[in-house]
């Protein structure tokens, strides 16, 4: 450790991802507020939040909503102030970064930070509608974000995975492993397992990218309490402190970029948070990537450096070919092994933009914490450092967090 | 798009224009007003990229679009690399697909030249949206030809046609049946993105190749066409601003020009006023660019269903380097109701046989006669004639009846192989000889528009047309160009209805 935490987290809470017809976008941010409340395990009142950090891409267009922080007073019942973040999948975990910075800066105590987004409402016009994270000339070009980051995948094939069947299968193996993650996570979108050949077989959306190498349009909400590290213990016995929280930027376009093969923001993002954070990737037992597309997966370990530039692909080939287990894969290297996307990811657990970020955290704060049930994860010693990893649009910006189960 | 933000980007993406360092070269795209690397000292130029050859570096095949190009259905984008020194998003056109997987990286490296198209429209009353970040594979159809302007010559000359330009869709409809079309064989057909403005900038340009003419020199363009994609906004401001025509002034450029309408003779009846201009002590022996462009429609069924073509012809005209000087011309006129189209009518309705000897026939060989009692010339004065070629038993007939032979309307007859270019109909009929003639060849071009009148020139090829033969793409490598497509009857209309929203 190089200073002290930003933030304890006392609670967390969240609803189901995926098609939540029954849901507004407020209801569905009570509820998880209500439950990341109701979590601290020595009890919260609400008067004790000072502050509320939200996170959404697009409500506005979604649903027509604005002044969102009126909306939240409402429906939670809080007169604090209230910041919205905007940065498209990356909305939540900049609201995170936010609050950090606020409690760190000791203006508060308590805050409570959300995330949510509400797709399934503008069906047929939400691949439209997610182009606001790209560079309007991305969009007159036909573009989508699938196109995107196929256009990332097909270049990665081309310059490191050329004539190799392996790179193709372990860029599927991504969607099979996350899919198996997912299964015992009562909160996923999709709890079913799936093989390289159903991946292959799926539709295709923008070559090469099928159907089952994307994450899905998803409904969803999360929140988490944090509080000032100092007083974690007066709400519970078993904080997660966040020891890291960095985020750094780059174009917003794709094409303008100074690298088409690699995500800059991520590899700044990582490298600056594990020195924060004095730690190495080998501390690491659970990582959290942002895997909207299977290739984002394998870009996230080669940028933060598990493995090394067009690399990345041999590495998630070898790991999860010669998994004989049945619970989770873990991807390994030279004297590491680190547990990614333990829910099932954005590929499994579903993708509800606004809220990933922090559903994110909530994997890892009930990994850490032992409280993942059935889909727990058992780690030697215990899981003493999560990270988490959080982009917006096809690479305009990149959250990193560290999480440690204890702090100096 | 909003029409503020749509003017904004025009400016940039008509042209590709790319900011560039003066101290450390680098570029950037969108253009931005300094460098990230030297800051405040940055000395900012911009460069357009509208006539540069690039580099497929990445991309896909989008096969679940969003809304705005669900028109295209699947279709290749990607990321393209201009000379490693900036990269563009950039749709390819003209490139059909199927259902089974694309191994993209078969395209990286491979050579794109920009075009300009459509990108989408808002709904049926809203803007059109063109760009030339769109872009076709060099070697896909087209002849890419490098535009290499050079100064024109001090020496002034009698005015005539200083560079030509013809474009022709890269796709045809075969007429299978031989009763159908009169002897029309196949037509041209346009991509989904292209309409009569797309076609008029793409004819526009490869002129201004041929002539080897900068653009600002040019203060005059007219467009003519019974298809314009507006009904009330010109087609001439956008071929000047893709163009960059005239002398430029903040974002706009110092000339003028207008669309024009007179059914098929929309744009000839502006040569000689082209010429009178040029000749004009006020215009100061600049340059003239006349267009005729069409994509028109025909009701399904319609006997103009099985002959109407897509494409434009452009003309430059001017006093200095001429490659065929203007010596003769007469216009003939009535007012004969022989093929109209009401305001917002989707499809030109016309007299069936009433079409043919009253109009066509008495226009064409009035205005024949007319211009041969005017130059004192006779057919066997004359090396080549081209005629409006609706169809090819037309303009074999009018010939043959004004007393020509078949060896002088022959090599003409390119409508079989594209069919009616409408406002472009005689004046590919004319590049077609120009593409062949020797200097000292005498050509007769006659024009048709319904409505009714005929348009006669006589033409003299000079020495100039050889050296500038290099950079022309001939009517006939277009039209026999190994790379053209066929598409079905289904998928005609499908094209044509689309992109005559």
């Amino acid at each position: 450790m190089t200073g002290k935490p930003y933030a304890a987290i006392i609670g967390v809470g969240r609803t189901r991802f995926g098609e939540l017809w029954y849901e507004n976008p407020e209801s569905m941010v009570v509820k998880a507020g209500l439950d990341a409340l109701e979590s601290v395990d020595k009890g919260l009142h609400r008067a004790d939040i000072q502050a509320c950090y939200f996170g959404s891409f697009m409500y506005q267009v979604t649903n027509k909503l604005g002044l969102v922080p009126g909306y939240i007073s409402r429906e939670l019942g809080l007169n604090v102030p209230m910041t919205q973040t905007e940065a498209a999948c990356a909305s939540s975990s900049s609201a995170l970064h936010n609050a950090c910075l606020a409690i760190k800066s000791g203006v508060y105590d308590v805050v409570l930070v959300g995330g949510f987004e509400k797709m399934t409402d503008r069906y047929g016009k939400i691949v439209d509608d997610l182009m606001f994270a790209a560079d309007p000339h991305e969009f007159d070009s036909g573009f989508t974000f699938s196109g995107l980051y196929a256009t990332i995948m097909a270049r990665y094939m081309y310059e490191f995975g050329k004539n190799d069947e392996k790179c193709r299968v372990a860029l599927a193996q991504i969607a099979v492993k996350n899919h198996h993650h997912a299964v015992k996570n009562l909160y996923a979108q999709f709890r079913n397992e799936i093989r390289v050949e159903d991946v292959f077989k799926s539709t295709l959306i923008a070559d090469p990218i099928r159907l089952l190498h994307c994450s899905p349009v998803s409904d969803g909400a999360v929140a988490v309490v944090l509080c000032k590290p100092e007083v974690a213990k007066k709400y519970t016995d078993d904080p997660i402190y966040i020891v890291a929280s960095q985020q750094a930027t780059d174009h917003v376009s794709l094409f303008s970029r100074i690298s088409t093969l690699e995500i800059r923001a991520t590899k700044f993002a990582v490298s600056k948070a594990l020195k924060e954070a004095g730690i190495t990737l080998k501390d690491i037992h659970i990582a959290e990537a942002h895997d909207c597309f299977t290739i984002e997966e394998c870009l996230f370990m080669e940028d933060s450096g598990f493995y090394s530039k067009g690399e990345g692909w041999k590495g998630i080939y070898e790991s999860i070919d010669s998994f004989s287990g049945s619970k989770h894969i873990p991807y390994v290297g030279n004297g590491w092994e680190v547990f990614v996307n333990v829910g099932g990811g954005l590929k499994a657990d579903g993708h509800p933009v606004g809220a990933t970020g922090l559903r994110q955290i909530y994997e890892c704060f009930k990994q850490m914490r032992s409280e993942a049930d059935e889909n727990q994860i058992s780690v030697e010693g215990g899981i003493r450092y999560a990270l988490c990893h959080n982009i917006g649009g096809s690479g305009g910006i990149a959250n990193v967090h560290v999480l440690a189960r204890e702090v100096e | 798009m909003s029409e503020p933000i749509t003017r904004r980007k025009i400016t940039v993406d008509y042209n590709i224009r790319v900011s560039r360092c003066e101290i450390c070269g680098r570029r950037y795209f969108p253009p931005k007003p300094f460098c990230d690397i030297e800051g405040r000292k940055s000395r900012m130029t911009y460069e357009d990229y509208f006539y540069c050859r690039g580099l497929f570096y990445a991309g896909t095949v989008i096969r679940r679009p969003t809304n705005k190009f669900s028109y295209l259905g699947s279709f290749i984008t990607g990321v393209i690399d201009f000379n490693g020194e900036v990269k563009v998003p950039g749709r390819i056109t003209d490139f059909m697909l199927n259902e089974s997987e694309v191994d993209v990286s078969e395209f990286i490296g491979m050579e794109v030249v920009p075009r300009f198209r459509r990108i989408y429209v808002d709904g049926e009353s809203g803007l059109i949206y063109y760009s030339s970040l769109v872009f076709s594979f060099t070697d896909d159809y087209y002849e890419a030809k490098d535009y290499k302007p050079l100064k024109p010559s001090e020496k002034s000359e009698r005015p005539g046609i200083v560079g030509y330009g013809i474009y022709i869709p890269k796709f045809r409809i075969k007429n299978e049946d031989p009763s159908v079309g009169a002897g029309i064989l196949e037509r041209a057909v346009p991509f989904p993105d292209e309409d009569a403005a797309t076609f008029a900038v793409e004819a526009g340009r490869r002129a201004l190749i041929h002539a080897a003419l900068d653009g600002r020199y040019i203060k005059k363009c007219y467009v003519g066409s019974e298809s314009t994609p507006y009904a009330v906004k010109p087609s001439a401001s956008t071929v000047i601003q893709a163009l960059k025509l005239g002398e430029p002034y903040e974002d706009g450029f110092f000339s003028g020009g207008l669309d024009t309408q007179f059914a098929c003779k929309a744009a000839t009846d502006l040569f000689i006023d082209a010429v009178a201009l040029v000749g004009s002590p006020i215009f100061r022996g600049e340059y003239v660019m006349v267009i005729g462009a069409d994509n028109s429609q025909a009701a399904p069924g319609d006997p103009l269903d099985y002959t109407v073509g897509a494409g434009a012809a452009a003309y430059i005209f001017g006093k200095r380097d001429v490659i065929a000087t203007l010596d003769y011309y007469v216009s003939y006129t009535s007012d004969t109701p022989d093929f109209y189209r009401r305001e917002g009518e989707k499809y030109p309705r016309h007299g069936g046989r009433f079409t043919g000897e009253p109009a066509y026939f008495k226009h064409i060989v009035s205005a024949i006669k007319g211009v041969l009692k005017e130059s004192g010339l006779t057919p066997g004065d004359i090396s080549y004639i081209a005629l409006h070629s609706p169809n090819v038993k037309f303009p074999v007939k009018a010939a043959l009846d004004a007393g020509f032979s078949m060896d002088q309307i022959k090599p003409s007859l390119v409508v079989q192989y594209m069919g009616n270019l409408y406002s472009g109909s005689s004046p590919t009929a004319l590049a077609a000889l120009l593409d062949i003639a020797e200097p000292g060849c005498r050509i007769l071009m006659v024009s048709y528009g319904s409505g009714a009148g005929s348009d006669a020139y006589i033409f003299t090829v000079t020495e100039k047309i050889e050296e500038k033969r290099e950079r022309s793409v001939p009517v006939l490598s277009q039209i026999k160009n190994p790379k053209r497509q066929y598409v079905d009857y289904s998928t005609y209309r499908k094209w044509k209805e689309s992109s005559g929203l």
